[in-house]
């Protein structure tokens, strides 16, 4: 495991351990801290998707075997699952009805009517995870005031049920037009479900997220509903586990919003986790990036299959909504994260024109690039980083993955081949040509964030983005990149330092006037409540930081903007206060205000935060000195093939320094250095490159 | 000068470009019709004004094909930090309407100019006779707005005040035209930006010789997909409902020739320019953009990796005659000449579905209705406001059902949250939701269409439904496919005081009046026959095909929710197998009884021999003189009978000469 600063191990009996835990598509990742040494363990287990969460068995084993970790020291156990992701990609969620107002039967068809790919005549819809033959439409209708001008017709909703029960519903998902005003009307019908039948789960769009615009909060109600006996069957395992295994603490459970929740609210309130995995992996960074002192940072994670970027600024990830899971968009609160399909394992082609290409076809995991031996023989973006020589000099992932430069070459030679040029020269080719697919990527993320990267600094991680992030910090004219000393489990370490953090949100969608603000007091004050009583249920003890913001537009506009507010404003009636803040914002995303323009407040939202525990990770003071490479290797870069130095990552102390070309090798990635690049590693072991000057 | 193994690289840097050029004008930008409808598109250009990147994400899908060399050529002595703009149909034919308004920036290297930036917004208002500047009633330009031929908006970084006071005088929200101009400004300058940094990292040389490579490549790209296609020649025609308020049909023909890698559009026997604002401006360019639109649908359709930029038009030659509605000369309106475009591309599709059966769709629903409404709240202020657009499903593919309720060609719209809209505009919906049985039948079904209804609650409120149309021809099926369901409108349906309203666009609503909108749907494709019994009994169940259409049209006998095999293939026994190329559907079949393909060429062989101004008189008055005749002699007696009456009416020049022939 890590050697570099870990104090002597003294595993005593008042030893107390943090444990993180993210699965991705390959393996399961483990964060532990010992906090009264500050002794730091990570490690990965290969997943087991036939048993999900066998794997976790496994790791807390050889947690035990290598750490001296007795289970019943484990004080704190969070997780961050994909099997509510994986049910919707893979389609394996439960047989669903919908039950809406008749005539708006189609609602989640039409969606916003826009598709992806508008250039193609075939451009399609995802099949509804609910087919139309189990969307039922009933005589009910609320006003957009809330006025009920025709009660649920409960005769109707019978007839329905029994259709639903007919062709083969389990559950039920209730979702009215204005449940965002009133959400009685959808209580009263799930009420009456569960009265005539009470075999059937029910959600209703209100109770999952009560939001206005009836596309978005179905959709988001129907998610949650698909996932939701798979979700619960395997918490419910996962309790039993680690109970089993003599674990007191209960686990918690990464959302997508950052935060964490206990496994209780995770069966109810599955979709709060569907982004979990990459939400946590983003606040891992923004730990780190907090603790370096870094406030504006572009993380970049590289997996086989896709490159995730997400933006980090004044030390805090950005959040959004209408994150795509599978083909279908969720509206709760999400950390934002932008993703290409170009990772390791992306495919280089030379097309019928004889231009080379790479991606989006990928090689995955199985059978991966050509150079893992496992029967791939087509040139993935690994193989020309094995061609090149930045790759290749180490075993990679703990040991489970040795590369095969003999066959790397081979499959890049194809192309070299077809292309006649040489091999090396075809190699780089496929790496720029992959950074340039990120760089579009890139640039868009920037330029909907309206910010300039070149103020930003780069902070790769997982296991492939260590590899390209230089080459990409340097293709967007970024100069400073900051590559943590453990990649591989960020996400994990992201769960294990993540706080409780609930999301409440009230439609309010009225002008901003003095007529308004009575219903704003009476929203703050029933959010405020009910964020005190989730983070209660969460057995939450300490203080809680509540956030309030308001998403705000222009009258005439149709989308909104969220604006963080004082509880004073509202508490006060200071609506020039909440005005002054709504310009400032608009400004600050669209470069333009409109100081007489009437402000319309569509959302009060608050988050309840309850922090978790103050973590402590060792550190140590620089002591400058120029690190020795273990010895040199051949790598094309700059048009041709030289020495460079190798170093051992395990070598790298805090205040070591040295200049690119380099490579760098540790158990869980290889980091590539350009020329130019000028190394050092600080206190915390975050290796940064700076270019330039 | 350029390595040919970094065209992916310069192609994303150049993509990269234009997608920030996009959003930092989306996010910029003042107006929904930028912001949100999205109704604006950017390009970076080559030095001849020629279009070499556009973004994917982002705008809309007209322009991506476009030259901006002939506006470009109008202004002399380009500076560094000049910006230029016109929004004028007529004066170099970059701009298609007077709302859109057309900006560009020269891009300087060391004193030497490089490239431009480019891109178009459209404003809100224009000025001129209605508010938004567009009617299909209106019959000349000066109506349509104010009107500025190519000229510089911006000198070396300052804006010509002068300009800006004459727009902002003549415009109705003149704040939104502003905040458009100012952001698309922003977005050139990034673009400008952008291409520095290209110039940067390639090279000047290398990126000079790479921009040239990718048109090349694009159009080799194009031509590799015509040369696949059999040589050939192959004959379309549609036709709009009507060619100006409640009038006469509007024929587009189209003559297709692929020979080799190249193909000639050949638009000659369509309708003589229109006194409406249904005129498309193209001046007779060859290559114009608004002409290729589904070219560069069909070309992305066949091969998505194509490279999207002039380069792919080049292989493309169209011929518009003038004085035709694909090539009107000046004053002809040409505001709403979206609704002529959409059924001209569902006429190229007909060309391309004959020299390409295996591969392409049947006709989308091309009908992209766009309502607004105008009335008063509870607190007597007046109101105006976007309602949805409804749109039509695509048409059956080669390979599954058409998309329902939008696809294909409209795939760029959205929608307006129901609630959003319940809450910020005294209406209520009754319905909005797919149309039962109004996809065509075919192996593959075409897509539905989209059913819209609405109340109102004040007096007097005014309904405008712009680019309605297919509500007299439908959207065709292919390869044995049946036609869609027509566009329809209704007032107070399924009560005593229900009214049609047919194809108008626009209607005028009382308190509790319910207004129903429907779209066309798209065509089918196949044999019906041919379709699955699981899938025929799946749309049924699913409420997309009734029960007695499942047996009229599929020859699928359902029972209780259930196939009755036997009953089913005694059923289908008796039906003849589909084959014909396109099914167009009864009303068009009965039309052409009268207005045979003869009696058509004939009418506008005449026209075409008038005055330009003459033209669509005399169409006018033709067809009033139809009734109760058919065919070319038809046309030639009620012909002889408009000259009687018109007696200054010049003799047509081609129809004399063959009639003393």
């Amino acid at each position: 495991m890590d050697g570099a600063m870990t104090p002597t191990a003294r595993v005593t009996a008042e030893a107390d351990w943090k444990i993180g835990v993210d699965i991705g598509g390959t393996f399961m990742d483990f964060c532990a801290l010992e906090t009264r040494t500050g002794r730091v363990a990570s490690l990965k287990v290969l997943t087991t998707p036939d048993d999900p969460g066998a794997e976790l068995l496994t790791g807390l084993s050889l947690l035990i075997e290598r750490e001296g970790l007795d289970p019943a020291q484990v004080s704190r156990f969070v997780h961050g699952t994909t099997v509510g992701i994986n049910t919707i990609i893979q389609r394996r969620g439960v047989d669903l009805a919908l039950i809406t107002n008749a005539g708006f039967e189609d609602v989640i068809e039409l969606a916003r009517l826009r598709m992806p790919e508008v250039y193609s005549l075939f451009c399609a819809r995802p099949e509804q995870l609910i087919p139309r033959d189990r969307v039922f439409g009933m005589p009910a209708r609320l006003r957009a005031d809330g006025r009920e001008t025709v009660a649920p017709d409960m005769a109707a909703l019978a007839g329905a049920v029994a259709s639903a029960r007919a062709r083969g519903a389990q559950g039920i998902i209730v979702s009215l037009l204005h449940a965002w005003r009133d959400g009685s009307q959808e209580a009263a019908v799930k009420e009456e479900i569960a009265r005539i039948a009470p075999d059937m789960f029910v959600f209703t769009s209100s109770e999952v997220w009560p939001v206005i615009r009836e596309y978005e909060r179905t959709t988001t109600a129907i998610l949650n509903g698909y996932v939701h006996p798979r979700v619960a069957g395997y918490l419910t395992a996962l309790e039993h586990r680690l109970a089993g295994q003599g674990v007191p603490a209960r686990p918690m459970l990464t959302k997508s919003n950052g935060g964490l929740m206990n496994a209780a609210e995770g069966k109810r309130s599955c979709v709060n986790m569907l982004l979990s995995g990459t939400a946590s992996g983003v606040i891992g960074a923004a730990w780190l990036a907090r603790q370096a002192g870094e406030t504006r940072v572009l993380t970049l994670d590289i997996g086989g299959t896709s490159a995730d970027f997400a933006l980090i600024i004044d030390g805090e990830p950005q959040f959004g909504t209408g994150e795509l899971i599978g083909e279908f968009p969720l509206f709760i609160p999400s950390v934002s994260v932008s993703s290409i399909g170009i990772g390791g394992g992306s495919i280089a082609q030379v097309d019928e024109r004889g231009v080379l290409r790479v991606g989006p076809d990928s090689a995955g995991s199985t059978p991966g690039p050509a150079c893992y031996g496992r029967g791939g023989t087509q040139a993935t973006v690994t193989d020309a980083m094995v061609v090149c020589g930045w790759l290749g000099h180490s075993q990679m992932a703990y040991g489970q993955l040795q590369m095969d430069r003999a066959l790397a070459e081979r499959a890049v030679g194809e192309l070299a081949r077809r292309l006649a040029r040489p091999l090396q020269e075809t190699a780089q080719a496929i790496l720029d040509i992959a950074i340039s697919e990120m760089f579009v990527e890139v640039e868009k993320l920037a330029s909907r964030a309206g910010v300039d990267l070149r103020e930003f600094t780069l902070m790769p991680f997982g296991g492939g983005g260590p590899m390209l992030g230089a080459f990409l910090a340097q293709e967007m004219g970024m100069r400073r990149v900051m590559a943590p000393r453990r990649p591989g489990v960020v996400s994990a370490l992201g769960g294990l330092v993540a706080d409780l953090r609930g999301d409440f949100i009230r439609t309010i969608f009225a002008p901003l006037d003095s007529a308004t603000a009575p219903l704003l007091r009476a929203a703050m004050d029933g959010l405020m409540d009910e964020g005190r009583g989730w983070l209660a249920a969460q057995g939450h003890r300490g203080g809680a930081d509540l956030r309030l913001s308001a998403d705000m537009r222009y009258a005439g506009q149709s989308y909104e903007i969220e604006v963080p507010l004082q509880p004073g404003w509202i508490a006060e009636g200071n609506l020039s206060g909440m005005a002054a803040a709504f310009h400032d914002m608009h400004d600050r995303l669209y470069d333009f205000h409109d100081a007489a323009g009437e402000i319309e407040l569509v959302n009060l939202r608050l988050s309840a935060i309850g922090a978790g525990p103050a973590l402590r990770f060792p550190e140590a003071e620089e002591v400058a000195v120029q690190a020795r490479p273990r010895r040199d290797v051949p790598v094309h870069t700059g048009g041709r093939v030289q020495p460079i130095g190798l170093y051992r990552r395990r070598d790298l102390g805090p205040g070591a320094v040295f200049s690119g070309p380099a490579v760098v090798a540790q158990d869980d990635t290889t980091l590539a250095i350009p020329a130019g690049a000028r190394a050092h590693v600080d206190r915390h072991l975050n290796l940064y490159l700076t270019f330039g000057e | 000068m350029f390595d040919r193994m970094n065209l992916q690289v310069l192609a994303n840097h150049a993509r990269a470009a234009a997608e920030n050029m996009g959003y930092t004008l989306q996010r910029t930008a003042h107006s929904a019709f930028v912001k949100e409808t999205e109704d604006f598109t950017v390009m970076l250009l080559n030095r001849r004004g020629e279009t070499f990147a556009v973004p994917m994400d982002l705008g809309a899908t007209w322009y991506a094909g476009l030259t901006f060399g002939r506006a470009i050529d109008q202004i002399a002595d380009y500076k560094p930090g000049d910006v230029a703009f016109t929004n004028d149909a007529y004066s170099s034919f970059v701009a298609t309407h007077t709302p859109d308004t057309v900006l560009w920036k020269p891009v300087f290297h060391e004193g030497e100019l490089i490239a431009f930036t480019g891109g178009h917004i459209h404003n809100t208002d224009m000025g001129g006779a209605v508010p938004a500047s567009l009617s299909r009633a209106l019959t000349e330009i000066h109506q349509e707005g104010i009107r500025f031929p190519p000229m510089k908006i911006m000198n070396e970084g300052v804006y010509d005040d002068q300009i800006l006071r004459i727009m902002s005088t003549n415009v109705r929200k003149p704040d939104l035209n502003m905040g458009d101009i100012k952001a698309m400004v922003g977005a050139l300058t990034t673009g400008e930006r952008k291409i520095l940094a290209m110039v940067e990292k390639f090279g000047k040389a290398a990126f000079l010789a790479g921009v040239d490579q990718l048109l090349d490549h694009a159009e080799a790209q194009a031509r590799d997909v015509l040369r696949a296609i059999p040589d050939g020649t192959w004959d379309f025609t549609d036709y709009a409902d009507e060619d100006s308020v409640e009038a006469n049909p509007c024929r587009l023909k189209l003559k297709l020739t692929i020979a080799g890698d190249s193909a000639v559009l050949d638009f000659t026997g369509s309708d003589p320019q229109l006194g409406s604002s249904l005129n498309v401006p193209t001046g007779g360019d060859p290559r114009h953009s608004v002409l290729l639109v589904a070219i560069y649908y069909i070309l992305y359709t066949l091969n998505p990796r194509i490279l999207l930029n002039t380069g792919l038009t080049r292989p493309f030659t169209c011929i518009a005659p003038q004085g035709s509605v694909l090539n009107p000369v000046s004053p002809a309106a040409v505001g709403m000449r979206s609704l002529t475009c959409a059924r001209l591309r569902s006429v190229i599709f007909g060309g391309f579905v004959q020299a390409l059966p295996d591969r392409l769709p049947a006709a989308p629903a091309g009908n992209n209705c766009i309502v607004n409404v105008m009335t008063t709240d509870a607190r007597g202020r007046s109101i105006i406001a976007a309602v949805n657009p409804v749109v039509g499903g695509g048409g059956g593919m080669p390979h599954r059902d058409g998309t329902n309720g939008s696809g294909a060609d409209a795939a760029y719209l959205k929608n307006t949250p129901i609630e959003i809209t319940e809450t910020e505009t005294p209406v209520e919906f009754v319905k909005y939701a797919l149309a039962q049985d109004t996809g065509g039948a075919g192996r593959w079904r075409g897509g539905l269409a989209t059913e819209m209804a609405f109340r109102v609650f004040a007096p007097d409120s005014r309904i405008t439904a712009r680019n309605r149309d297919r509500s007299f021809f439908r959207p065709w099926g292919a390869l044995g496919g049946r036609a869609a369901g027509l566009s329809d409108m209704w007032l107070n349906p399924g009560t005593d005081r229900a009214r049609r309203l047919g194809n108008v666009d626009t209607a005028v609503l009382q308190p509790g009046d319910v207004l129903e909108v429907r779209s066309a749907g798209g065509g089918g494709r196949g044999d019906p026959l041919q379709r699955e019994l699981w899938r025929v009994a799946q749309d049924v169940a699913r409420g997309y095909v009734s029960v007695p259409a499942a047996a009229r049209d599929y020859g699928v006998v359902i029972v209780d929710g259930v196939v009755d095999e036997a009953a089913t293939a005694a059923l289908r026994a008796t039906m003849p197998p589909a084959t014909q190329p396109f099914h167009y559907g009864p009303e068009r079949e009965g039309y052409e009884t009268q207005w045979t393909p003869a009696a058509y060429d004939l009418l506008t062989e005449i026209l075409g021999g008038l005055p330009i101004h003459w033209r669509f008189f005399a169409k006018t008055e033709i067809f009033r003189r139809m009734a109760g005749r058919s065919g070319a002699k038809g046309v030639e007696l009620a012909f002889a009978e408009v000259r009687a009456r018109f007696p200054d009416m010049p003799a047509p020049s081609g129809f004399l000469q063959e009639a003393a022939e």
